[in-house]
């Protein structure tokens, strides 16, 4: 059933989260924007695949929950980690380790998926190591990167620990065959 | 049948403000799906009147009058939308049909024979109404010139029947207060010979509606309600009356028994043929007499025209009819579809509930809160299962309608291709989910198109090969077990499996060195990219088109077979299941992991190391019951673990159409009521597998599509 889980990402990601810290950076984050501010902000959820962080913008991002079984689908590429069932609804997830070229990691208590509001109001999910958190960042400190030089990376963030790299969705969820294998 | 309807002639579009024409959008849309819905049962009704008249048969008038109702639901929409052509023209059947049903045309006049063309005309007046200003002009003139040509016809004289309602002893007040139409069924009945007998019956006023349905219901079992009328009798307070005249097939004193009511009371006003002296009760010859055999004689009761009661009753005030258009619904189907997810869902967490209560039971602690638990959870269990049932019968259709759009797309084949071919359906009774029904339209008019285009030869070559010069498709629908098996089976060149075989190696489907039996071959034509007739023609035959009907209906859990010999027709065989909703399913274990098998195809169930495993090239097989079932293990085939040749293990034998294939599972998991879920993320389509179900624990476990992998086995060319 869909009734319950379309609403915007906000309400779904407080509730998903494992703790309120996601909740309290979010409501800081929008406090933090009250002050009237003159440049553009971007507000990226931060994942961990293999010790690295890497975003993905906040609107896109319906749910996080934590891990359940996946089911394997034979026949697919091995970045599918396979199916998971959510609230009635047969999602597919995607192993980001697999997807970006890394080799897959054993399951632990931190991983999450991630779901994501995917094209023709579809839903996918991508499995991630850990959750960090949300940035806000002023447009000017969000970098392009070439295309070429990453699987999924389009765009570099730039943050006081260091560069995020910014998940191309589209690349992520593709059907492209560009897997880790 | 009512139900699945889902219409409601009585509803109208909104007008747009200030406008009266919607030309686009919303309004625009809904008007053309309702006309199209509306047309579309006139055209079932046309169909079973044709019927009616060339049998010889009694023409039901409740199905005149639904096309009277029909052509002036249509012509209320037309103008409503200020469709002049369509409106003028709908108000002109209007007026047939009405004659019609009130007897002032006979069932055999050739007007009746132009109610054809006249619903096509309007079909088309309703599918440009969206499209271009140049064709819309087009289809105006064709309709004016059908107009004409009705006006034409019209203007033959035509007899009229007799009347003869003085043996009738009814209360002059009465018969003032029928409509035109209801004399003429009073008429029609008394002609007839049928006893005519009025039933008095009072009811509470809040709940009349229900006690007069029961009546009527009971009357209409073997007879035919002439008119319902409010009795103007004192009922008392909170009662009203209601007199029903009612033509009967029963002896009044039978019809009375069965209407055995306390506050009811019968009169017969004119007792009928059968019953014309006090003659006893013939059991063996009265009720079921047919009714047809006295309709020719206007003899042995008075046939003198009476002419003196012409009811002025201008409006339709039966509240049986008024009844019937409320009685329906149009629902739209995603509704439903909604409805049938909660039922589904409700099957799962009943699942787990089960689990509970084997739990609570089984421990001595809970076992009388288990008891009483198990008790209400066997009753909710019931009750699922009607709802379930319910709304899985709300969603059934016949295929009548998926026919009567075949033979639609026949007439205008006979035209463009300047070619004729005798189109004959069986089975149009058969009912199918709502949602397949749609799916299966496209694939539908496909096949028959190939058939009328591809397969029926000239009638020159027909002559040569000594068949009649008339080529025939039939298409036949029944249902077996879960499935409803459609086949379109013409008469014509049938397949040459030499040529397909040639072709196929031409483009690089197959290799020339397989080794491939004929039916192999046949299955060839559902390839992409392969088309049998050198030339391309306009209506079919560019090669697309077979692979996409085997893959729409692949999509429905369908599978389509060909049969064909040359020279004397080929046999297309479509097996659908009656419901992709709610199946039942067979849950299976492979290397740990769970898969659902649909059960409807599944036959029978073996253990492997009953049987002696043999093997021929590279397959594995079994003998069951003297015949060779080609095993598979879906551990390979998923490329799950490496099953080697393991002896264990079970065999489920599935069927699909006339396929046979015996899949290798490690254990049997026992049945389950499964919703079948689409998959959603990036990946989407997956050969072998039609979705996936959550089995009441919250993992998701793939639905095997058994048609993929039969389809997929019977064309297995393994390069070893």
């Amino acid at each position: 059933m869909t009734s319950e889980s379309t609403s915007a990402s906000a309400p779904a990601l407080r509730g998903a989260v494992s703790g309120d810290w996601l909740a309290l950076s979010r409501s800081a984050a929008r406090s933090f924007h009250s002050v009237p501010t003159v440049e553009e902000r971007r507000e990226l959820l931060v994942v961990e695949a293999a010790g690295s962080p890497y975003a993905i913008a906040v609107e896109r991002v319906r749910e996080i929950v934590r891990l359940a079984a996946i089911t394997r689908i034979p026949r697919t590429p091995a970045w599918l980690a396979g199916v998971v069932a959510l609230r009635g609804e047969i999602v597919e997830v995607v192993d980001l380790r697999r997807r970006i070229g890394l080799p897959q990691a054993a399951v632990t208590r931190s991983s999450r998926i991630v779901v994501i509001h995917g094209d023709e109001a579809g839903i996918a999910g991508i499995l991630v190591d850990a959750v960090r958190g949300v940035l806000r960042i002023p447009e000017q400190d969000v970098l392009p990167t070439d295309g070429r030089d990453f699987r999924a990376v389009v765009e570099m963030v730039r943050t006081p620990d260091g560069f995020v790299g910014v998940l191309d969705l589209e690349r992520v969820l593709g059907a492209g065959d560009e897997d880790g294998r | 049948m009512a139900a699945p309807r889902n219409r409601k002639p009585g509803r109208k579009p909104e007008a747009t403000p200030g406008g009266r024409r919607a030309a686009s959008g919303k309004d625009g849309r809904e008007f053309v799906a309702e006309a199209e819905e509306i047309l579309e049962l006139m055209c079932t009704d046309l169909c079973l009147l044709h019927e009616q008249r060339h049998g010889e048969r009694e023409i039901d008038p409740d199905l005149v009058h639904r096309l009277f109702r029909s052509a002036h639901t249509l012509k209320g929409l037309a103008g409503l939308f200020g469709l002049d052509a369509l409106r003028h023209l709908a108000h002109r059947l209007e007026d047939v049909l009405d004659a019609l049903r009130l007897g002032r045309i006979d069932g055999r006049s050739p007007v009746v024979g132009l109610l054809d063309e006249g619903v096509s005309t309007m079909l088309a007046l309703v599918s440009g109404f969206e499209g271009e200003d140049a064709t819309r002009d087009a289809v105006v003139a064709r309709a004016e010139n059908f107009l004409a040509e009705l006006e034409r016809a019209l203007a033959e004289p035509t007899g009229a029947s007799p009347d003869g309602l003085a043996a009738v002893a009814l209360d002059p007040s009465i018969v003032r207060a029928l409509t035109e139409y209801e004399e003429h069924r009073l008429r029609e009945n008394v002609g007839r010979g049928r006893p005519i007998v009025l039933v008095d019956a009072t009811f509470e006023l809040t709940s009349f509606e229900e006690g007069l349905a029961e009546i009527s219901g009971a009357v209409r079992e073997s007879g035919e309600i002439i008119s319902t009328l409010p009795s103007a009798a004192a009922a008392g307070d909170g009662k009203i009356c209601f007199s029903l005249l009612v033509a009967t097939d029963l002896e009044p004193s039978l019809l009375a028994r069965r209407l055995d009511r306390a506050n009811g009371s019968l009169s017969i006003v004119h007792p009928g043929r059968p019953a014309r002296a006090t003659r006893p009760a013939d059991p063996a010859q009265s009720p079921a007499e047919p009714a047809g055999a006295h309709a020719s004689a206007g003899g042995g009761f008075d046939a003198s025209s009476s002419g003196a009661a012409t009811g002025p009753g201008a409006e339709d005030r039966r509240i049986e009819s008024l009844r019937s258009i409320s009685g329906s619904v149009r629902v739209d189907i995603a509704k439903l579809d909604l409805l049938m997810n909660l039922v589904g869902e409700m099957a799962s967490q009943r699942t787990a509930l089960t689990g509970i209560v084997m739990q609570l039971s089984a421990d001595p602690r809970t076992a009388r809160i288990g008891t009483e638990l198990a008790k209400i959870h066997k009753l909710l269990d019931r009750r699922l299962k009607a709802l379930q049932a319910g709304v899985l019968d709300v969603r059934m259709v016949p295929l009548r309608q998926v026919f009567e759009k075949l033979s639609r797309v026949v007439r205008r084949l006979r035209i463009d291709l300047e070619k004729d071919a005798q189109l004959e359906f069986t089975g149009g009774d058969t009912e199918l989910d709502k949602l397949i029904v749609e799916q299966l339209v496209d694939p539908l008019v496909h096949v028959v198109r190939n058939a009328f285009d591809h397969a029926l030869e000239s009638p020159e070559a027909r002559a040569v090969a000594g068949k009649p010069s008339i080529g025939r498709i039939r298409v036949a629908a029944f249902q077996r077990g879960n499935h409803v098996v459609i086949e379109v089976e013409d008469d014509g060149r049938g397949m040459d499996v030499e040529s397909i075989h040639r072709k196929a190696i031409e483009r690089g489907i197959v290799s020339a060195d397989e080794a491939l039996s004929e039916r192999d071959v046949l299955g060839l034509v559902f390839e992409a990219g392969l088309s049998t007739r050198d030339e391309v023609s306009q209506t079919s035959g560019r090669g697309v088109g077979m692979d996409v009907v085997r893959s729409n209906l692949a999509a429905l859990g369908g599978l389509v077979e060909v049969h064909s010999r040359k020279g004397l027709g080929t046999t297309i065989t479509i097996t659908l299941p009656i419901t992709l909703a709610i199946i039942q399913a067979l849950i299976v274990r492979v290397a740990g992991e769970r898969y659902a098998i649909p059960l409807s195809s599944v036959k029978e169930t073996l253990r492997l190391e009953d049987h002696r495993v043999l093997r021929s090239e590279a397959r594995e097989l079994i003998s069951l019951r003297g015949t060779p079932l080609l095993l598979r293990r879906l551990a390979d085939e998923f490329e799950i673990a490496d099953a080697g040749a393991a002896e264990r293990g079970f065999v489920v034998v599935l069927g699909m159409g006339e396929q046979r294939l015996g899949l290798v599972v490690d254990a049997l998991d026992g049945q389950q009521d499964v919703v079948i879920k689409p998959i959603q993320g990036p990946v989407r389509q997956i050969r072998g597998i039609a979705g996936a179900t959550e089995l009441g624990d919250r993992i998701a476990t793939l639905v095997i599509d058994v048609s993929a992998l039969v389809a997929e086995s019977s064309r297995r060319r393994e390069a070893a």
